[in-house]
């Protein structure tokens, strides 16, 4: 398994380089000079050119590519063009607010998704199978902004259970924190159920079939012991792939979620960051952002080597 | 002797076929005794099997007709939860491909440990030990070692032995084996074979084997039932079907036999195919393919006993001229 792990993160070296510069380039290719937000209302050419010099925008772009990776090695992301923050700093304070709202929506989603995609393809055809995937559907076809307003006007606003919005660190107050959370991690766990209890369903109607569950059954076994030990055990195979992207993908931030909920994480501090063309930090993000997908992608190979005893020989 | 397992009349479909797949099969098991079930694929040998284990896949097959007595218990009137007490228990299977029957995310000692403690009320140790001795007993080469190992890393062979350790942890009464060794190599055949003879021999038990071989019916049949389109046609003891076949069909069967010594000759085969369940004739199934088929084959025949014990469903039977 380490060896296995050593190689996965040797291969995701040149995949980290690719996307660094990806970020790097296409960061340059976005219209708007941060220079020019900078220097303010009167655009003194002396300020500028002085900016232009700090922040060595002169040099050829490969040049600014190396000095910035070559800096982000060691941990050194730049500072933040606005607010003059490391950009590392920044990350650091908002990843926790990320990481628990992904972690937490994750939990909403697992807990209903993987369920009703059991349910539903083991009553294949019935009105359950059919209730299932309406509901999925709704939650794939109802925008997150919507079901947003909606929770914070019902819960919120008419029977005053929870706080429309805001954000309570975790390691002050762990209740009130989950408090807060607890409405954007439904709304963003809702839409990824839909997308697990879709992929599921798939999974178990062909593990269903499979001769094992029916030799499962020749033993004896509850159906309940064969469903989850025998046949959910190997159609959560894929299904766990599909998750760890998801997860990859909510630590992205969720933009519009983190806007409605006003939470401040990833997707607030990299839309402030875009429209004020703070490289730095639009940057870092990003590349943190694309490292964290190929962690994602590294731990679901791992958990399928777990869950699939065959690929152990394999490598 | 008693019988263990009556089965009468047994029918299935399709649900919303109209012909049914498996049409009014009887036949008995004595306990100690192995009765083969012979026929091509698709004659409904797995699914008569199947029907009995409670493992029909349903829908869309559905039992339409019969019953079926184990132990004088109906099998198919009892409540689901008693039915499960039974199967892998006193009633336990062996499946036709070890490769895919074995579940590849649990080891071999795990799923044979699981098939003692749902019939036992045991310590996962002992259920462990008893896993164990059952893969002495099949005699799997390093049985310790298999006990730890994923299915994968078995060969077909002891796949098939950990299945029939599966099968006869809960010394069953009776065993079904649906064609246990197709899907093997010669050689391990008559191994396995062997092996599942040995133990039935030691426990007593009754044993259901079905398979297209005759020459695994010659070696290990005490009885046979042969089969074709959905029906018993013949049924008798061992000796009585190869030296006295009375059907049509078990005669085109046991000369289509090719002979290891003597002349060389073309291979002997039954003309025709077996007929689909939609283009299923009346009267006797065999009819288009019989060589003695005659107008009053338009009317299905009744399974006669000829001799004691032997029982043919043919209009000509007792066929008089057995060369042709």
């Amino acid at each position: 398994m380490l060896a296995f792990l050593a190689r996965r993160v040797l291969v995701a070296i040149p995949t980290v380089v690719l996307i660094s510069m990806l970020v790097f380039g296409l960061q340059h290719l976005l219209p708007g000079d941060p220079i020019l937000v900078m220097a303010g209302e009167e655009r003194d050419p002396e300020v500028i050119a002085l900016l232009r010099e700090k922040y060595r925008m002169d040099d050829p772009i490969p040049v600014q590519y190396l000095a910035w990776i070559g800096n982000a090695l060691t941990g050194d992301l730049g500072t933040s063009l606005r607010t003059q923050q490391p950009v590392l700093e920044l990350i650091g304070e908002k990843l926790p607010v990320t990481l628990q709202l992904a972690l937490m929506a994750l939990v909403v989603a697992v807990c209903i998704g993987i369920p009703a995609g059991v349910i539903s393809a083991y009553r294949k055809g019935t009105w359950v199978d059919w209730l299932a995937n309406l509901v999925a559907l709704s939650g794939l076809s109802v925008p997150n902004f919507w079901l947003g307003i909606m929770l914070i006007l019902l819960v919120s606003v008419r029977l005053g259970w929870l706080p429309a919005s805001g954000y309570a660190p975790f390691s002050d107050d762990p209740l009130r924190s989950i408090q807060v959370m607890a409405m954007p991690a439904v709304v963003l766990g809702t839409g990824l159920a839909a997308t697990l209890m879709r992929h599921t369903r798939s999974a178990m109607l062909g593990v269903l079939r499979a001769d094992y569950v029916r030799t499962a059954r020749a033993k004896g076994l509850s159906e309940r012991r064969v469903v989850i030990r025998h046949a959910l055990r190997n159609a959560l195979v894929p299904v766990v792939t599909v998750t760890t992207i998801l997860f990859g993908e909510l630590l992205a931030g969720a933009v519009l979620t983190e806007q409605i909920f006003t939470i401040p994480g990833f997707g607030k501090l990299v839309v402030d960051a875009v429209f004020n063309r703070d490289y730095a930090v639009v940057q870092g993000i990003v590349l943190c952002t694309g490292v964290a997908f190929v962690a994602m992608n590294i731990l679901s190979d791992a958990l399928y080597r777990v869950l699939n005893p065959r690929m152990g020989e394999v490598a | 002797m008693s019988a263990l397992l009556e089965v009468r009349d047994l029918s299935i479909a399709i649900a919303g076929a109209e012909r049914p797949l498996v049409d009014h099969v009887s036949f008995d098991v004595a306990a100690g005794e192995t009765l083969c079930i012979v026929g091509e694929s698709g004659c409904g040998k797995s699914l008569t099997a199947l029907a009995l284990m409670g493992l029909l896949s349903d829908p869309p097959l559905r039992r339409i007709g019969g019953t079926a007595r184990f132990r004088d218990r109906d099998l198919f009137t009892m409540p689901p939860r008693e039915l499960r007490g039974l199967r892998g228990g006193e009633m336990a299977m062996i499946f036709q491909e070890p490769m895919t029957s074995l579940n590849p995310a649990l080891t071999v000692g795990d799923q044979i440990a699981e098939a003692v403690r749902t019939h036992r009320a045991c310590s996962p140790a002992e259920a462990r030990d008893r896993a164990l001795e059952m893969l002495r007993r099949v005699r799997i080469p390093a049985p310790e070692k298999r006990l730890e190992e994923h299915p994968h890393a078995l060969s077909g062979g002891m796949r098939q032995r950990a299945m029939i350790a599966m099968a006869l942890a809960n010394d069953p009464a009776l065993l079904i084996a649906d064609e246990p060794t197709t899907a093997l190599d010669v050689t391990v055949q008559a191994q396995v074979l062997d092996l599942m003879v040995s133990l039935q021999r030691e426990s007593g038990a009754g044993m259901i084997l079905i398979t297209h071989d005759l020459g695994v019916v010659a070696g290990l049949a005490d009885r046979v039932a042969v089969m074709y389109a959905g029906r018993v046609v013949e049924t008798g003891p061992v000796a009585a079907i190869f030296d006295d076949p009375q059907h049509p069909y078990t005669l085109g069967l046991i000369r289509s036999i090719p002979a290891l010594s003597g002349e060389r000759r073309r291979l002997v085969t039954v003309p025709g195919t077996v007929p689909t369940p939609a283009t299923m004739p009346e009267g006797c199934r065999f009819a288009p393919r019989c060589p003695f088929a005659g107008t009053d084959c338009r009317a299905a025949p009744p399974l006669a006993e000829i001799a004691p014990g032997h029982r043919v469903a043919c209009h000509r039977a007792p066929i008089e001229e057995k060369a042709a």
